[in-house]
């Protein structure tokens, strides 16, 4: 009786698992869903804590600069400020022309984004995903699969959205796949992230590259999102396509491409939320001030 | 108890490790380590091998594509067929067991709530199950690319039924745009796929279709022998294969080489690049045909223009090449892929266009028969050229039991000599040369010339068997028709009548061995630049004699005072070529089915012949009454009006012709 006792006592944490494992798989799949919904809200908190801390570290580096070193970056700032202010400027008018030509030629209205700018608060890179966790979730209306853009092109597509946080695939990561174009060529292209040695910048890939687009390291080629696909936007940059060589179909190439170094290192990027009642993106409403 | 239990607290128990009855527990437990470390060495080691493929099967596939297909060019290296890149969608039946097992218990549980009387076998469960399940795919592929598209059930379960490891093509005709839609907007690990295949493209579109025949998807082949991973999940695009025409002859020579990939797929479905094995697939051969686009162009135009069935055919008189192999009603091959559609099945059974009436299509030769009976009189001494028949041209002549007529001209043509006979295409001169000459003589002419066989040429489907070509004599009619062979079979037969019966081709070949004075040309399909001249047995005229039958035939495509030939429609301003002279002959007879046939064979320039042609129509339209020279000389002439744009001009020579004959052949 006794050695019933001592196995039995032996046993019970083994079959207390046992019986939590049976009953989540009783569990409804609604049940489940919202637990993982609830886990990811419960570390919400912490990530954004954790971006906060980072942030205010970064600000009391800057603190311990030189005042001259802070007063220069002020100056430099502005000056890339005033340059974007003339672009913008420069492009409202050339919009405003290119809305009235289409009207006159009857054509449908292009989408219109709405700019979410967010903080990134988690960057997540390794060999089977590439994202980011930014600092804005449903709570900002940002819907899954929207573009995520950076001043220096295309991030990636979100792919979760929580109520306070969203992630973020990057282009490096293998679930993106976005159609492409070279510059100055208006035949779609398919890019796909995924090509991320384990010691090594992360590369994309292309396929189905029309054989007379010649690139070389030497001669690299700017990809820009073709704007065929429907999520993107036209004329985004994507990367550099370095490499080029016959596909095994023997129809097209495939290529490699060197994504912006900058990807790694992203403090803050721009959702584009599709918005049906803007009829073309507003610029200036979203410049940042002066 | 040991000893130095004996010094322990009370309670506590000791054992000595020599403690005999402590060793049934170490063997026990050196038994168990000892079956562990053999499971492991069993499992790790001897059984590598198995959890290796195991890996493999689950964590790589194969994708084996053909390599494009060589391209069909003319002769100067224009793309009649080449190939170009289509975009479609597959989807991963494997990868949708469970959804076909949801859907199947769904659809089940709606027949019961609805109390079916009869509900479905569990097999047409499953069924309904799988195509309500893919075409839910196929939609949310429509809702992406604002399309609509029905399933097709009978492909969909042939499939699943032969191969469901394979994709299944639900869509292969999108759009570049559509394509880049998809690429942006399936998830990356959907069981929808992107995919690219080479297709077969027609730069110069309905040109040549009978000649350059159409493709289909041809069986899947094998890979090279050393292209590893036989025992993965295998991928395989299908192959084109050539089933008429040049791409089903030179089917081996365009099939290009099977390549392919060995990639590694993440347990998430997700493609890791790069990919362990990559062979490149081999670009099948090119073939460089003898066909001129242009004139095969301007052939096939002035043919719809006639709008009657028939065929031109071109060739160079002293290669053989085939510069144009033209039948109508054509058709477009655009439509034939990627596969061809039951409209135009029946669109093509309704016009009776499959046919490539070139080479298929047997004609009685009608008064172009004429030069043969002409050459066998010539050649049998029965005739000489200025030789006056005995009963001029009245219109009508009394041969056996029965009156024949003349139905040429006037009908009237009244004493002439052999080269107006040939221009004038004169019935009652013809019908009196053929009995001169005796029926076995022109047909041993017509034998000598090959006309009682089609010539062999580089395309498929083309046997004795169905060769229809005939040079009737005594010893068939009685063999055949169980009767004698009387004078009207000779008065028939001399003007290409009865049951005389040759192809556009053979008449070609016969048109350009006369232009050479041979009695064979061996055509070709294959453009070869550095081609000699063909020389075969010589027709063994004399000088006088080919000029006169020359001069006839120089006469048929003329308008002068003495003399107004068959097809002097040629000398009207609007089809007269300047400076080019042709030596020609008409036709026109009566085909089964009471058929009107119309024909012209010629070759020019008349004082160094390039090019041979022949021209055959056949038709029944009320109210028109099919002749060589109104119908088919006029589609000769645009041939050779773009023949002669093409060509350097050299001065020429004007007054008439005397041939040189060539030194003979050595080969015969």
């Amino acid at each position: 009786m006794r050695l019933f006792n001592q196995l039995s006592g032996q046993a019970r944490p083994f079959f207390t698992l046992g019986m939590v494992a049976l009953a989540w798989l009783l569990v409804p799949a609604a049940v489940k869903r919202f637990a993982r919904a609830a886990l990811f809200e419960a570390q919400a908190p912490i990530l954004v804590t954790a971006g906060r801390v980072r942030e205010l570290q970064e600000y009391w580096a800057l603190r311990t600069r030189p005042a001259n070193e802070l007063i220069a970056a002020g100056h430099e700032t502005a000056k890339a400020l005033a340059g974007y202010e003339l672009g913008v400027a420069r492009l409202g008018p050339i919009e405003e022309e290119n809305m009235r030509l289409r009207e006159l030629l009857a054509m449908p209205p292009q989408p219109g984004w709405r700019y979410e700018h967010a903080a990134v608060d988690v960057r997540d890179f390794s060999a089977w995903w590439q994202q980011l966790v930014i600092r804005k979730g449903s709570d900002y209306g940002i819907p899954v699969d929207a573009p995520v853009v950076f001043a220096g092109g295309v991030v990636g597509r979100v792919r979760e959205v929580h109520a306070h946080t969203s992630v973020v695939a990057l282009l490096s990561d293998p679930g993106v796949r976005l159609a492409v174009a070279v510059e100055g060529d208006s035949r779609p292209i398919s890019y796909a992230g995924g090509d991320n040695p384990v010691f090594g910048p992360a590369r994309g890939t292309v396929e189905y590259v029309p054989t007379d687009l010649i690139a070389s390291p030497a001669v690299p080629r700017h990809l820009l999102t073709s704007g065929l696909g429907g999520v993107f936007p036209a004329g985004l940059p994507v990367g550099l396509l370095t490499r080029v060589e016959p596909s095994t179909d023997g129809l097209f190439n495939i290529g490699e491409v060197r994504l912006p170094a900058a990807l790694s290192e992203l403090s803050e990027v721009t959702v584009l939320v599709p918005d049906a009642t803007l009829g073309r993106p507003d610029l200036r409403a979203t410049a940042p001030k002066p | 108890m040991s000893r130095a239990a004996a010094n322990l607290p009370e309670g506590v128990l000791a054992h000595s490790a020599r403690d005999r009855r402590l060793r049934l527990f170490y063997f026990l437990t050196a038994g168990l380590l000892l079956t562990l470390v053999g499971g492991l060495v069993w499992q790790q080691l001897l059984r590598k091998e198995l959890y290796h493929e195991r890996e493999q099967r689950q964590g790589q596939r194969r994708v084996l594509v053909p390599g494009p297909r060589g391209r069909i060019l003319d002769r100067e290296g224009r793309v009649l067929a080449g190939n170009h890149a289509r975009f479609g969608v597959t989807i991963a039946l494997d990868e949708l067991a469970r959804e076909f097992r949801d859907e199947s218990r769904e659809v089940r549980q709606n027949y019961r709530a609805a109390a079916e009387a009869e509900p479905p076998s569990s097999a047409q469960l499953e069924q309904i199950a799988r195509i309500t399940v893919v075409q839910r795919y196929l939609s949310s592929v429509d809702t992406i690319l604002g399309r609509q598209t029905r399933l097709d059930p009978i492909a969909l379960q042939t499939h699943y039924r032969e191969q469901p490891l394979l994709p299944y093509f639900l869509l292969n005709d999108l759009a570049p745009e559509e394509y880049a839609r998809l690429v942006e907007q399936l998830p990356v690990s959907s069981p929808l796929q992107v995919f690219a295949a080479s297709m077969r493209e027609y730069p110069q579109g309905p040109l040549a279709a009978h000649t350059i025949g159409y493709v289909a998807a041809g069986m899947s082949r094998e890979p090279p022998e050393d292209f590893p991973g036989d025992n993965l999940d295998t991928f395989q695009l299908k192959d084109w294969a050539g089933r008429d025409g040049l791409e089903g002859k030179f089917d081996a020579t365009l099939r290009g080489g099977v390549g392919g990939v060995i990639i590694r797929v993440s347990p998430a479905g997700y493609r890791l690049n790069p990919p362990l094995v990559k062979l490149p697939p081999e670009h099948g051969g090119d073939l460089m045909t003898s066909l001129d686009a242009d004139l095969q162009a301007a052939a096939e135009t002035a043919l719809t223009a006639v709008d009657y069935a028939g065929a031109a055919v071109a060739l160079d008189v002293h290669t053989g090449e085939v510069l144009v192999l033209a039948s109508a009603p054509g058709y477009n091959l655009q439509n034939f892929t990627p596969h061809v559609g039951q409209a135009t099945v029946n669109d093509m059974d309704a016009r009776n266009a499959w046919t490539n009436r070139a080479v298929a299509g047997f004609y009685p030769p009608g008064s172009t028969f004429k030069v043969i009976t002409a050459i066998a009189a010539l050649r049998s001494g029965a005739l000489t050229p200025d030789q006056l028949m005995e009963q001029p041209c009245d219109g009508r002549i009394p041969i056996g039991n029965t009156w024949k007529t003349c139905d040429n001209g006037a009908g009237h043509h009244g004493a002439l000599s052999l080269s107006a006979a040939i221009a004038e295409s004169c019935d009652i001169y013809f019908y009196q040369a053929g009995l001169l000459t005796k029926p076995e003589v022109i047909a041993a002419e017509a034998r000598r010339f090959h006309l009682d066989r089609r010539p062999d040429i580089e395309l498929p489907f083309l046997s004795a068997k169905n060769d229809r070509s005939l040079i009737p004599d005594s010893a068939w009619k009685q063999r055949v028709q169980h009767s004698s062979w009387f004078q009207g079979d000779t008065a028939n037969m001399a003007i290409g009548q009865g049951a005389v019966l040759v192809s556009p081709l053979t008449m070609a070949c016969f048109a350009a061995s006369l232009a050479r004075d041979e009695v064979f040309t061996q055509p070709t399909l294959l453009h070869d630049p550095g081609a000699a001249t063909q020389h075969h047995e010589r027709t063994g005229l004399t000088v006088a004699q080919r000029d006169a039958l020359i001069e006839g035939m120089e006469g048929c495509t003329m308008s002068t005072s003495t003399v107004i030939g068959t097809a002097h429609s040629l000398t009207n301003p609007n089809l007269r070529i300047p400076g080019l002279r042709i030596a020609g002959k008409t036709g026109t007879a009566q085909s089964t089915g009471n058929k009107d046939v119309a024909w012209f064979i010629c070759f020019a320039p008349l004082e160094h012949p390039q090019i041979a042609i022949a021209v055959a129509l056949e038709g029944d339209k009320a109210g028109e009454t099919l002749g060589g020279g109104s119908y088919a000389a006029p589609i000769a002439q645009e041939i050779l009006r773009k023949w002669n744009e093409k060509q350097t001009h050299a001065p020429v020579p004007t007054g008439p012709v005397r041939f040189t004959l060539p030194p003979e052949s050595a080969t015969p």
